[in-house]
């Protein structure tokens, strides 16, 4: 078995590989995933806020920023990752694959990091395209294997140390036993028709690049124009702007049209109900706000409508009042919504009547919907029914 | 060699990442099951193995192969033209592929702004454009008297 593991680990052999190599991949691919951790741990805090959690408002796009460096770096960790993944593979064919307890805990802690982080990117990235085919729940299994992952990470740089101290700058020389392993001659000669290590980082570099550049312009609006292979494109669908869930999907269309409908805003057990020709006697106020999703695609709009604070004020209530938002949707996970008192009290956040110079279009949340600074568009509940003070 | 003074230091950093990051693994595993039922663990764990054996034994095998393949093609050449060469197969697989899995998405899309692009179209234009600099660039690479140092003559 030694001899055919061997003769494998020879065939996968390639000067190319080295254990820098390793290292300097490694180090571009703890970046992006030290990104996506910290940028999706800010997202799902303001989903499912914790006690201490803070809620940033400025700069209105704030959200709109860490989201999309969130799904960029994604989408930049695949091909990092399936380099990095290459420059180790003839670790995969070691005989035997476990020489002790340690060293079996260790493979096995590789395993598990490695096939999170492929089904975390790979999942991320279908998730991007509304697309569902797996038979678990996305949100809460990329949440916990998160955690996973970046533990992992920790774990490995901990146990590998040594090896990316003494690799971390170019002069290192290649330890001969791991260029055996990975076919390194270590002596920075490049063989016909191979292409050296520096040559691969350029390669992968650019690879690399070519994808943020082709994929990013749907978070970030001045790459549109490089906007190729992205799920989603800027000032597309009603009035300019995306929609995720539908006035069909939602299965409001029939409520939202109602000629009666009005808005009921709860304080105190006392309720006061507005007409849509009320909220449009009230003072009106333009915003312009973006519309943010979890999947990375972003918006800058103009909405109109009430401020949040004067409808509070106009019912009695303090502007600094936590909401329990409710949507005309009979069902969904954001059916209903709370929003802290930061983004209540915010001079920002509207009840919005229209959006981009016309009423709200019926996919856009008419007749009223909220939108504030800095929340992930989940949040910035369409088709409103009602809006109780806490 | 380093001094047992100077490796203490490392020591410790390795003892504070190693518990550090076994805690948050445990946290993560500990937390998966208090969201996702039982049929739903073992539909995780099925695409964790399923996605570790296409990466090991199908996606990294056959890049070896297309590698190995591309050496003898490419023997001839100057390296800066091989990295080039490499590179930008590099770059347009990398593109394919994630190309690939939006071509198939589209086929399912359920929002009405979601998938609209006609992403056939902008890699058949990707790949053109790609093919096109490739060449012209090889070609100046490869007339090019110069027997400096290139890209693919240092190391990092």
């Amino acid at each position: 078995m030694q001899k055919l593991t061997e003769a494998l680990a020879a065939k996968f052999a390639s000067p190319t590989r080295s254990t820098r190599l390793t290292v300097v991949v490694g180090r571009w691919l703890g970046v992006s995933f030290t990104v996506c951790f910290l940028t999706g741990l800010l997202s799902h805090g303001l989903q499912e806020p914790p006690g201490w959690m803070f809620f940033p408002t400025r700069p209105v796009w704030i959200y709109q920023f860490t989201q999309g460096l969130h799904v960029t770096a994604g989408i930049a960790s695949i091909p990092l990752l399936m380099a990095k993944l290459w420059s180790v593979y003839p670790e995969l064919l070691k005989w035997p694959p476990v020489r002790s307890v340690a060293h079996g805990l260790e493979r096995a802690s590789i395993a598990l990091f490695i096939a999170s982080s492929l089904l975390e990117l790979t999942t991320g990235l279908i998730n991007t395209y509304k697309w569902y085919p797996w038979p678990f729940p996305f949100r809460q299994t990329h949440y916990w294997l998160a955690w996973v992952i970046w533990g992992s990470l920790l774990l490995h740089v901990a146990l590998k140390l040594p090896s990316i101290m003494a690799h971390w700058r170019g002069r290192a020389i290649e330890n001969p036993a791991t260029a055996s392993v990975t076919g390194a001659a270590g002596t920075g000669a490049t063989a016909p028709g191979r292409w050296s290590r520096r040559a691969f980082l350029t390669g992968l570099g650019v690879s690399t690049g070519v994808l943020v550049l082709t994929t990013a312009g749907q978070s970030f609006s001045w790459l549109g124009r490089l906007n190729l292979f992205a799920p989603r494109v800027m000032d597309t669908g009603p009035q300019s702007v995306p929609v995720n869930r539908t006035a069909d999907d939602a299965k409001v269309a029939g409520l939202a049209r109602a000629g009666d409908w009005s808005l009921t805003v709860t304080h105190h057990r006392a309720s006061r109900t507005f007409s849509l020709a009320e909220l449009h006697a009230l003072p009106q106020f333009s915003q312009e706000l973006p519309i943010a999703c979890v999947e990375g695609w972003s918006q800058m709009a103009q909405w109109r409508g009430v401020r949040m604070r004067d409808l509070l004020h106009s019912v009695g209530a303090s502007p600094d009042s936590a909401l329990r938002v409710t949507s005309l949707e009979p069902e969904g996970a954001y059916r209903l919504m709370s929003m802290p008192a930061e983004y209540a009290r915010d001079e920002r956040t509207l009840v919005a009547l229209e959006l981009n110079g016309s009423v709200l279009d019926l996919d856009h949340g008419y007749p009223a919907r909220i939108i504030a600074p800095g929340r992930p568009g989940v949040l910035q509940t369409k088709w409103l029914q009602s809006v109780e003070i806490l | 060699m380093n001094t047992p003074k100077a490796d203490t230091p490392v020591k410790t950093i390795r003892i504070i990442l190693g518990l550090a990051g076994a805690g948050l693994i445990g946290y993560g595993l500990l937390g998966l099951p208090t969201q996702l039922g039982p049929a739903e663990l073992v539909g995780l764990l099925t695409w964790m193995a399923v996605g570790l054996l296409l990466h090991d034994g199908v996606i990294v095998p056959l890049s070896t192969l297309a590698g190995a393949g591309l050496t003898r093609l490419s023997f001839g050449l100057r390296p800066t033209s091989v990295a080039l060469l490499r590179g930008a197969l590099m770059t347009g697989t990398v593109v394919t592929l994630i190309t690939g899995i939006l071509l198939k998405a589209q086929s399912v899309a359920r929002s009405t702004t979601v998938l609209e692009v006609d992403y056939a179209g902008h890699l058949l234009w990707f790949w053109t454009v790609l093919a096109l600099a490739s060449a012209a660039a090889i070609y100046v690479s490869e007339r090019s008297g110069s027997t400096g140092p290139t890209i693919g003559d240092r190391q990092t």
